[in-house]
């Protein structure tokens, strides 16, 4: 453990990352920005809630649909358990072929995430409702956090600290 | 067969070694960002599911907040729950990951004095990160430290933090239970005899150990007389010591004046009296200020003319 440090804020997100480098920061890969788990985590749980909210039949009465709404917070909450659980899984598969070791867990978890979330996203697109916006905004985020990490990795020639 | 499938199902209790392991399991698995969520869902979890603990800390909010309504102090509860739930990860975090957390000091002068203490009593709460503090408080002044703590109702789960304890610890921190009854003191009066710091909670009697009667908030409670024999026996200073969670991955630590529990040619629990009081009065401070943090998950306060 560190004594307190409030002077530099250090990011996760490539893109965080990169602005932080552009303003005379530091780079360097951290897990300790609060804002930034909590804008992460959101934005995740977010995409996959609106995802699924759109399966939720129009022709129910009005407090069937809160109720669904609500009940639909824990699902959703409880899909992404059981998906982290499979791409353990996965990943212990992928690890016994000799394969990605250098790469912490939770970090080829996040690119799992990642993955599923933007998947998600571009489904949601294909929608009508606003929530077709914020699957934009989301689908623009990554392509804009895939950018900055490729800057970073031309000019730093590394993806950060690696733990 | 009943008990084996009983024990199957003990692991999933509310205090069950599953949660643990699953806290390992998140340590390793889960991304930084995938925590504020899950924490706020798993507290919700425990909110309805850990009904007894749920209500204790209801119950002791009403003393600690007085003139505090019962549906505010539900809501509090939860709030508990949740920094209970971001401590314990964030434990779990430190020992897998070895991780970065932040810290402050308060009453930087107390902790230098206890790092440098000949032999030292430890006294804290069931508050705020008391793990990751012994951790830190072995890694920061290189000396080992013995951590009492009640003990676990499930042997698994007791075994399961025991080796937490000392892994995050890297072997400075042991930890002993205090179940064993007179063997325990003795290993303690040893322990400080030998210069060793001895970390206690005394903010609780539990596992049968020997108690003082004490007033806090202006009620009487019931707390352990542990320390306080040993630090009149041993002329060790009692350093109260609270980890207190001051935000994602930080913490402080918060040390205040020792208090020392002297022969004064009065009877003994006069003595010891003194000394509890002065406890009591640091007690009230800190767990005003973290009531958030204070996790009591049994009642601590009389109910009912009854003590705990």
């Amino acid at each position: 453990m560190d004594e307190l440090d409030k002077t530099r804020p250090h990011f996760y997100f490539a893109l965080l990352r990169l602005l932080a480098l552009l303003r005379g920061g530091d780079a360097t890969r951290a897990e300790n920005n609060g804002a930034e788990a909590w804008l992460g985590g959101v934005a995740i749980n977010l995409i996959s809630y609106l995802f699924f909210a759109q399966f939720i039949p129009d022709d129910l009465k009005i407090w069937q649909g809160a109720l669904l709404l609500v009940l639909l917070a824990f699902f959703v909450w409880l899909f992404w358990l059981a998906v982290l659980y499979i791409n353990s899984l996965i990943i212990n598969v992928v690890r016994l072929c000799g394969l990605f070791h250098s790469i912490p867990i939770r970090r080829m978890q996040s690119v799992l995430l990642g993955i599923s979330t933007t998947a998600m996203a571009a489904g949601l697109l294909q929608t009508d409702s606003w929530s077709r916006e914020i699957a934009s905004i989301w689908l623009v985020m990554v392509a804009m956090n895939l950018s900055a990490a490729a800057v970073l990795f031309s000019v730093h020639g590394t993806r950060g600290r690696e733990e | 067969m009943e008990r084996s499938s009983a024990s199957r199902l003990g692991r999933f209790a509310v205090r069950g070694v599953f949660w643990r392991q699953y806290l390992d399991w998140a340590g390793i698995n889960l991304p930084f960002y995938f925590y504020p969520v899950n924490i706020f869902f798993f507290s919700f979890f425990f909110f309805f599911f850990a009904a007894p603990a749920r209500r204790a800390i209801v119950a002791n909010l009403a003393v600690v907040l007085p003139g505090s309504s019962r549906a505010m102090n539900y809501l509090r509860a939860f709030r508990t729950l949740c920094n209970f739930a971001w401590t314990i990860s964030e434990g779990a975090i430190y020992k897998l990951l070895r991780e970065e957390f932040a810290y402050e000091i308060i009453g930087a002068k107390w902790l230098e004095q206890l790092g440098a203490a000949p032999n030292a009593i430890v006294l804290t709460a069931h508050m705020g990160n008391y793990d990751l503090g012994a951790a830190l408080f072995a890694q920061k002044f290189n000396r080992e430290i013995r951590m009492v703590r009640a003990p676990e109702p499930d042997r698994q789960t007791a075994e399961h933090l025991s080796a937490s304890l000392e892994k995050t610890g890297e072997g400075a921190v042991k930890v002993d239970y205090n179940t064993a009854g007179a063997f325990l003191s003795f290993d303690l009066l040893n322990a400080l005899r030998s210069g060793e710091i001895v970390s206690i909670q005394g903010d609780r009697v539990e596992g049968g150990v020997a108690e003082v009667s004490a007033r806090l908030f202006g009620k009487e409670v019931r707390l352990p007389n542990g320390p306080f024999v040993l630090a009149l026996v041993t002329g060790a200073p009692i350093y109260p010591l609270f980890i207190a969670r001051s935000g994602y991955r930080s913490y402080q630590v918060i040390v205040r004046e020792p208090i020392m529990v002297l022969r004064t040619g009065r009877a003994r629990e006069d003595d010891i009296a003194d000394a509890v009081a002065k406890w009591c009065e640091v007690l009230e401070e800190i767990i005003a200020l973290c009531w958030d943090q204070w996790f009591a998950f049994n009642p601590t306060f009389p109910t009912d003319g009854r003590t705990r």
